[in-house]
């Protein structure tokens, strides 16, 4: 009996972790018109439809389409909301908390759901962006503000970030988002292009989340009314749309770099910009913070302060191998202050431990750009689980199978436009495949396999991408050799 | 006389009404592209979205056409193939490729070797250095100057390069995207297009004519002091910024991308450089010149070109101007504030 919790202890939390990040994908499209097409023909089995009592017919004309209705209320409307989806047949309410921070509507969405047991009460992330590659215009009403940058590094507005932050924080439900469209110009009128309502389907699906997906009005409109521009732009989506299946709960991100943190926004700029270089990051909350939970990872940034238990598992961590990067470290004395201490930097001092070391930084992450390309030098090359090549417009998340340990590589190209990628992937697989929503699957890709990695070249990523390696090859054991 | 000036009134006040009713007439297409390892982007005005667009996309193409050119990543590209065959070897060249390599020379004579595109070796070495791929090396970093050398390249008019030295690599990174842009700027002047902001990710930007109610592109500067708020207008011109990389804040890599060519080592500075120029290929070399210059020499080199200016701002807001001809304000309060130039130059 005490190995039996000897052993559920520590797992518990893993399992908890793991379960966290089981992928979604499903893409909920917002509706405003009085006219529903069927959800066959849209290809889509959800709507989100803006709660209001007088749409209650609405409600039911899509019900009797096809669709998973969800209402759309704020906080104060929910439960009214809730009353009616028994009437009119609707699966849900998605909660959207407006200026309310989400944290604060947690313990809400919990009482709904104990007092609406039959009704599902989705909590949207309203704070995702416009997936897209930025260029360094800022065109607002006043005209165009064009600002002058040292490098000329594409920027990439990814919600990769948000997606991990949320698997944390909101582990009971999938992630869902909603985003509004970036639009300048003569594109206001013109609403979004293929590629972009392509791109925000593929990107929810990748990261393992769920998306609501607003339509600009000139397409919902022309779709509503049988418009064949309309459906032709729509057809295209759907092929995105059908490229990632709903669920694959038998998928788990991989990950190098673990970052503790409280659901605080000072976090999100570090972990975004880890994400944006392709750093496999996974969030971890402090309670979540112990030994056990950080044995697959090579590196823990700590961002909230520790407490007793928290410098201990950073003293354990870095004394088997681990680095550890404790930020906006205070004056306290450390339990590893008792090792020689190396200034590295006006701001940052090393302790070797172990085989691993601790740096702490004195001040918060003011440079997160600079910070994430630190951090990947703080991993070594013979650990890194994914490196890309040419790919500065391109986000990756690279999934292991729990079952079989075959990997998946998701691939998304924000600048729209086909790119040939270098990818390395660690473990020796003898079979790389590759597939994308314009073609059938797969073409075979040639692996080079060097060192106890996969590399291969992907030829063409436009908009997304997926690379399946199988046949995981053993390393040659010394006596083989 | 009384007559004449209700004529002059009237006349004034027709070219307003036309100008203000040709301005709500004009539209705005914004479209970017990534290429050249950056993201080009393009505002232009015109009555016709569609014809604004289409002109926008074969600029695109063109930029497209010289990467292909003079991309050192491809390996067909013309300098790639330069690169590996021009040993004791005269090459015939793209007449694009060998206009950026003579400009290039120009550059280097004008600043005594401080730009200098053999350094090539030195930046991918830099660079791998700066992901954690590898690590310094003094052997390898020794191996690679020895090839360091703008006046190792030898032009053989019209079309014809060699180089005279067995490792000589050329890199195109602080002048290439610069030239790039004024082919932009050409392909949509061909097509009737006059007001237009071209910006190759943000490193340099051009301004053509003004946009609709204003006198000229508003364009902020780089200041890493973020205390001096600097900004230029542009119209007919171009503005570059050159900056090294930043120091990593664990302090364990001073790599950057910009080499200096007389040690062969990231220069290590946290000044920002923006200089203007009359076209994007002068702005972009000048600007990588002026930062390893700094502004005592660099100031002299500014006034030996028509119409161009700089600013180097330090993190700790000092700020050093050298002009001759535009001017670089400083917005406080809202109000533009003309910068002043160093004593020493005047």
């Amino acid at each position: 009996m005490s190995n039996l919790i000897a052993v559920t202890k520590p797992v518990l939390p893993l399992l908890f972790v793991l379960l966290s990040n089981t992928a979604g994908s499903r893409v909920l499209v917002r509706w405003t018109q009085d006219i529903v097409p069927s959800a066959k023909r849209l290809g889509v089995t959800e709507l989100v439809v803006p709660w209001e009592p007088g749409r209650l017919p609405l409600f039911r004309i899509a019900v009797n389409q096809g669709y998973h209705v969800y209402a759309e209320t704020g906080v104060r409307e929910a439960s009214a909301a809730a009353d009616s989806a028994a009437k009119t047949g609707i699966a849900g309410v998605v909660v959207s908390p407006g200026d309310e921070p989400l944290s604060s509507l947690d313990d809400t969405i919990r009482r709904l759901r104990t007092t609406y047991p039959k009704v599902a009460f989705l909590l949207a992330n309203p704070n995702a962006i416009q997936p897209e590659m930025k260029g360094t215009l800022v065109i607002n009403r006043d005209g165009i503000l064009q600002v002058t940058s040292p490098t000329a590094q594409p920027w990439v507005d990814t919600n990769l970030a948000l997606v991990r932050l949320e698997q944390a924080f909101r582990p009971a439900q999938v992630p869902l988002y909603s985003f509004r469209w970036n639009l300048t110009g003569a594109a206001q009128q013109q609403g979004p292009d293929v590629p972009d309502y392509a791109l925000a389907v593929a990107e929810a699906a990748a990261f393992g989340a769920d998306l609501i997906l607003a339509l600009h009005q000139n397409l919902e409109g022309g779709l509503a009314h049988d418009d064949s521009k309309a459906w032709a732009t729509w057809d295209q989506v759907k092929q995105y749309v059908r490229f990632f299946p709903a669920q694959r709960r038998h998928l788990v991100p991989e990950a190098n770099v673990a970052v503790i943190t409280a659901e605080d926004p000072a976090s999100f700029e570090p972990i975004n910009l880890l994400a944006r270089h392709n750093i496999g990051v996974r969030v971890l909350k402090p309670n979540l913070f112990n030994e056990f939970n950080l044995q697959h990872f090579d590196v823990a940034v700590v961002l909230s302060t520790p407490t007793k238990t928290g410098m201990q598992t950073i003293s354990h961590f870095a004394g088997r191998g681990g680095t550890v990067v404790l930020v906006n470290a205070n004056n306290v004395s450390y339990p590893w202050h008792s090792a020689r201490p190396l200034r590295t930097s006006n701001a940052s001092v090393s302790y070797s431990i172990g085989k691993g070391r601790i740096i702490e930084l004195s001040e918060p992450i003011a440079d997160p750009e600079t910070f994430a390309q630190d951090v990947r030098r703080l991993i070594e090359n013979k650990d890194i689980r994914m490196s890309l090549w040419n790919a500065l417009t391109t986000i990756a998340v690279l999934y292991r199978g729990m079952d079989t340990g075959d990997k998946i590589v998701e691939l998304l190209n924000y600048a729209e436009d086909p790119l040939e990628v270098q990818i390395r992937v660690k473990g020796a697989y003898s079979s790389v495949r590759y597939e994308t929503p314009e073609h059938d699957c797969c073409e075979t890709l040639k692996p080079v396999i060097r060192d106890g990695f996969t590399e291969f070249l992907v030829p063409s990523v436009y908009i997304a991408g997926r690379v399946h390696l199988k046949g995981k090859v053993n390393p040659p054991t010394p006596a083989n050799k | 006389m009384r007559w004449s000036k209700r004529l002059i009134s009237s006349l004034v006040l027709s070219v307003l009404a036309a100008a203000l009713a040709d301005s709500q007439s004009l539209t705005l297409v914004h479209k970017k592209k990534y290429v050249m390892g950056t993201v080009f982007e393009v505002v232009a005005y015109h009555d016709s979205p569609t014809h604004a667009s289409n002109a926008i996309d074969e600029a695109f193409q063109e930029i497209a056409r010289l990467d292909s050119i003079m991309s050192n990543y491809k390996s067909d590209s013309d300098l790639s193939r330069l690169n590996r065959t021009a040993h004791f070897h005269a090459e015939s060249v793209s007449p694009d490729l060998y206009r950026v390599i003579e400009t290039s020379l120009r550059y280097s004579k004008l600043s005594d070797g401080e730009f200098d595109i053999t350094v090539g070796p030195l930046v991918n070495f830099w660079k791998s250095v700066i992901r954690g791929e590898r690590s310094r090396s003094p052997g390898d970093e020794a191996n690679l100057r020895k090839c360091v050398g703008y006046n190792k390249i030898v032009l053989l008019p019209p079309d014809r390069i060699e180089f005279r030295c067995p490792s000589l690599q050329i890199d195109l990174g602080a002048i290439g995207k610069g030239y790039a842009v004024d082919r932009v700027v050409a392909i949509l002047r061909s097509h009737g297009i006059s007001k237009a902001l071209v910006n190759a990710g943000g490193s340099t930007i051009y301004g053509m004519g003004f946009p609709p109610g204003e006198s000229a592109w508003r364009v902020r500067l780089r200041d890493p002091s973020g205390k001096n708020n600097p900004e230029v207008l542009l119209s007919e011109n171009s503005v570059s910024t050159s900056e090294q990389t930043a120091s990593s804040l664990f302090g364990d890599n001073q790599a950057g991308h910009i080499i200096d060519p007389q040690n062969g080592e990231p220069v290590k500075t946290a000044i920002a450089v923006t200089v203007l120029a009359q076209t994007a290929t002068d702005s972009d070399a000048l600007s990588t010149t002026l930062l390893l210059l700094g502004p005592q020499k660099g100031s002299a080199v500014v006034k030996g070109i028509s119409e161009a200016a700089a600013i180097w701002i330090a993190p700790s807001g000092q700020v050093e101007t050298a002009s001759s001809g535009p001017r670089i304000s400083f917005v406080r309060e809202g109000h533009p504030q003309i910068a002043r130039e160093r004593k020493a130059d005047k």
